[in-house]
């Protein structure tokens, strides 16, 4: 039995109108329009214990939409939820006992309060038992150095300082289930790092099933086997990461530089994509071409400096998705175009 | 010259534009409005009840002075609140207003404009124009009262703009403003005549309300609004509002400058 | 029941005790919030008094009589302030998606919202309502029979949650429209200004809206009466026995509309 069941899922938001000039603005004042939008449409999944999802999509795909129904927060419009057997709207509180959240843009913990107080105070909330508290705390404080910033209140912590209480907060009553909304946003590199590890900890070696939002797809590539990739509300994939990058792997670029600026490239099978001063992308299927083919082939013609040949990065790969508006079924048929 | 003009009169436009956004605050201002003045209207109702005037004011003219009073306290409550001020300067969002190559205390000034028109369209003027018609109180009869009239009140917001940015700026040096700030509110609410004319006042403390500021924010296009201050005795009256007007201004401009030198050497 | 009310109970003191201590520390900013509280009351006494130089009286309730109903109202409100007052605060809670958070905790987010703040700087103007009480009530030469006394503890309550019960009316409002600080300006403040006047100065249909749909009268006009021996007015003295069971009435029934207001923002969202 899987853990998180979802079904159908959706959510509909009634916005209001906002109307042009200042005859609307004073219309507006008596009375308003609005429109539906649909921000979560028929979105089915299921994930198992101790899975670790990127659940990720462009801006106003429904990421947001989708964790705060998961969460309780929001009551769905249709469809079905189950986190570990429970409804979460209906049965919110019993929810919160198991799962941990963090919305990486805002913080969970008291503004105003050293952060110290920000645990006791949800050991009371959660009813942590002290011995449970005290384990946690320390081991916590071992993995995020928690202990440097204990006193300080949370306003005044770095992001980075305020992004290892949040996630040690959220972990701190034992949830089964923990939901990270871009973790690791406007992080360094090293305290990237640093999250990510502590996040793949707690997944090995608590066993605690993690669901991800994010932008930054090196923190799917690093930390999660499956991805969920939605837009429009929609699943548009769900499945191995490994899986879509095999796929897109077949697409290849190499990166010439050419002696002297050439205005008239053209080779079969080979489409530029981007070119600076004398340096061309060239994109090519590595199935239909190989590299040193093709390297022979334009070293015949023209003067080449140097070159070199690039794998896709997944980024690159998503973008391409959500740029040409492709389905994957399309993209995965219609390699030539990527 | 014109062009500058243009580009504050922009802030005028959009921020009459953005009111509109927030009804539930148009609403909750009309609405907020109405109860002072019903509550208002009644008190000095029940004080007048036995008596035909009081201190040579009858009840006919104290109807006029709060239902005048209540109307130009609406124009006043749509400006931005102090305390917005106070946020902005303690959040530091001051600072980049510093950035931008306008006058920021003029920028505001404009701001309100835009959004105090914007109610005075929606909101007081059919309000009062109903409640006007309902109560039949003393108005200017000539031109020149209503034009002296509107003049005084144009002085008397510029005098509450000026004290009020002012105080707001002093967040700069004071943390916490708390006390002081509610000296400051009472001081208008009740040296302004806002509520209670200074007719009323005891001897003592009507000398003391002539010699500050705030008697002309309300008190005096109140008086000249109903015809209590009229002929000759107008002209004095106006002067000490503009010499305050010029008093306070200065008093702005003065502590704008510090504010903005504190701004650039400590970066807010 | 008990039991999850006795949790209840101990998560908010253990809150508000962190609170307390966190206001503690800005000891100058502590003491201005009280000072400053003290000064708006005293000076809304002070244009009572002006006004009521020339008159004399107000509906027959001198500037003395006046000053005890203006206390007893700022007794209660002041309490109200500590405990409530945070609530007008609701719309920015939503906006800014604090009260997403409260609901990923397994608490009542009532409770949460509740023991997010006691503001102790409201106490400066429960130091200005015991002070001007006491004044009243020796000028007054009042001499209280304890029947009058459980009459003004009733008061203290049953003012305390109807002022406070509004203050959840208002937030709830922000469940719906995002909106509660405006409204709180402009319903709260006219409400608190008619509060600190004879009921009588008003017309009838006000005095019958504050006494049975928004119970203000019970706040203090009502126990008032019954305090001062006013036994000339439209109302009988013996309506002032009933602030308390009203106030937890209208406390039951506002909780109710908040909890709806609840409802519909987790099916809309923000």
């Amino acid at each position: 039995m899987s853990l998180i069941e979802v079904r159908h899922l959706c959510k509909e938001f009634k916005i209001a109108k906002r109307q042009e000039g200042l005859t609307g603005a004073l219309r507006s004042l008596f009375h308003r329009q609005y429109t539906t939008k649909i921000a979560v449409n028929d979105i089915s999944f299921s994930i198992g214990t101790g899975e670790m999802v990127g659940y990720i999509g462009p801006n106003g795909a429904g990421k947001s939409t989708t964790i705060k129904m998961l969460t309780g927060i929001l009551v769905p419009s249709s469809g079905e939820i189950r986190v570990n057997g429970l409804i979460p709207y209906k049965e919110r509180r019993r929810n919160a006992r198991q799962i941990g959240v963090v919305f990486g843009q805002r913080t969970q913990l008291w503004w105003d309060l050293p952060t110290i107080e920000s645990f006791e105070l949800l050991k009371q909330i959660f009813q942590i038992p002290p011995d449970r508290y005290r384990q946690n705390m320390a081991l916590f404080n071992e993995i995020l150095d928690l202990d440097e910033f204990l006193q300080t209140p949370v306003r005044q912590l770095s992001l980075g300082q305020r992004m290892r209480a949040d996630i040690a907060a959220a972990l701190l009553h034992d949830p089964k289930i923990l939901f990270l909304d871009e973790p690791t946003i406007g992080l360094d590199v090293v305290a990237k790092e640093r999250m990510r590890s502590f996040i793949r900890e707690i997944n090995k070696n608590r066993g605690v099933t993690v669901i991800l939002t994010t932008h930054d797809m090196s923190d799917i590539e690093k930390l999660c086997q499956r991805m969920i990739l939605i837009d429009k509300g929609q699943v548009m994939y769900d499945g191995e990461l490994t899986k879509i990058k095999e796929t897109f792997g077949k697409t290849r670029i190499l990166i010439v530089d050419f002696e002297e600026n050439i205005d008239d490239f053209s080779l079969d099978g080979v489409e530029v994509i981007k070119q600076e001063g004398n340096r061309r992308w060239l994109k090519f299927n590595r199935e239909v071409h190989t590299a040193s083919q093709l390297i022979s082939q334009i070293s015949e013609k023209y003067e080449i400096k140097d070159i070199s040949i690039q794998d896709p990065e997944i980024e690159v790969l998503i973008r391409n998705i959500y740029e040409h508006n492709y389905t994957l079924d399309q993209v995965f048929t219609d390699k030539t175009r990527i | 010259m014109m062009k500058t003009f243009k580009m504050y009169l922009e802030f005028t436009r959009k921020s009459f534009q953005r009111s509109a956004a927030y009804r539930v605050d148009s609403w909750s201002r009309i609405i907020g409005n109405i109860m002072s003045l019903g509550i208002w209207g009644c008190i000095w109702f029940a004080l007048y009840h036995g008596h035909d005037s009081v201190e040579n004011i009858s009840f006919q003219s104290m109807l006029s002075y709060i239902l005048i009073s209540m109307a130009l306290q609406g124009i006043h409550n749509a400006g931005t609140p102090l305390w917005e001020i106070q946020y902005r300067v303690r959040t530091g969002d001051i600072a980049f207003e510093m950035l931008r190559p306008y006058d920021y205390p003029l920028r505001m000034l404009f701001t309100d404009l835009g959004s105090i028109s914007f109610h005075f369209v929606t909101a007081i003027l059919p309000l009062y124009i109903v409640i006007f018609a309902l109560f039949q109180p003393d108005i200017p009869l000539s031109a020149s009262q209503w034009g002296l009239f509107i003049l005084s009140a144009a002085l008397g917001y510029l005098i509450r703009y000026s004290l009020e940015l002012t105080f707001g700026l002093f967040t700069f040096w004071l943390i916490e403003t708390g006390g002081v700030e509610d000296v400051f509110y009472f001081s208008i609410s009740l040296f302004s005549g806002s509520v209670v004319p200074l007719w009323f006042f005891p001897d003592w403390l009507e000398r003391l309300a002539s010699l500050l500021p705030f008697q002309g924010i309300y008190f005096i296009p109140n008086a000249i609004f109903i015809g209590e201050l009229s002929g000759q005795e107008i002209w004095p009256a106006l002067l000490n509002q503009v010499i305050w007007l010029i008093i306070c201004y200065g008093l702005l401009r003065f502590v704008w400058n510090k504010a903005s030198m504190k701004i650039v050497v400590q970066g807010g | 029941m008990l039991k999850s009310c006795l949790r209840g109970l101990k998560i908010y003191f253990y809150m508000v005790g962190v609170s307390i201590k966190t206001q503690l520390q800005y000891r100058y900013a502590f003491v201005m919030n009280i000072l400053g509280w003290a000064m708006t009351y005293a000076g809304t006494a002070i244009t009572m008094w002006v006004m009521l130089y020339s008159f004399g009286s107000i509906r027959g309730w001198t500037f003395w009589e006046l000053l005890f109903l203006f206390a007893l109202a700022v007794l209660s409100w002041s309490i109200t302030m500590v405990l409530f007052f945070h609530f007008h605060n609701m719309d920015e809670y939503i906006v800014e998606g604090t009260f997403d958070r409260f609901l990923v905790r397994p608490i009542h987010p009532f409770l949460h919202v509740i023991a997010l703040k006691f503001d102790v700087g409201a106490f400066g103007q429960l130091l200005f309502s015991i002070v001007a009480m006491i004044i009243a009530y020796v000028q007054l030469k009042l001499n209280w029979q304890f029947y009058q006394w459980l009459v003004f503890l009733g008061a203290i309550i049953g003012g305390t949650l109807i002022q406070g019960s509004m203050l959840v009316l208002i937030s709830a409002a922000a469940f719906w429209t995002t909106r509660s600080e405006r409204l709180f300006w402009a319903l709260m403040w006219p409400a608190r200004n008619l509060m600190n006047y004879p009921l009588t100065v008003f017309p009838r249909f006000i005095q019958l809206l504050v006494t049975f749909l928004l119970p203000f009268a019970f706040v203090n006009f009502l126990p008032a009466l019954t305090l001062l021996d006013k036994t000339k007015e439209s109302f009988d003295p013996f309506w002032g026995f009933f602030s308390l069971p009203v106030g937890i009435a209208f406390f039951a029934i506002c909780f109710k509309i908040w909890n709806l207001g609840l409802d519909h923002y987790k099916s809309a969202g923000s």
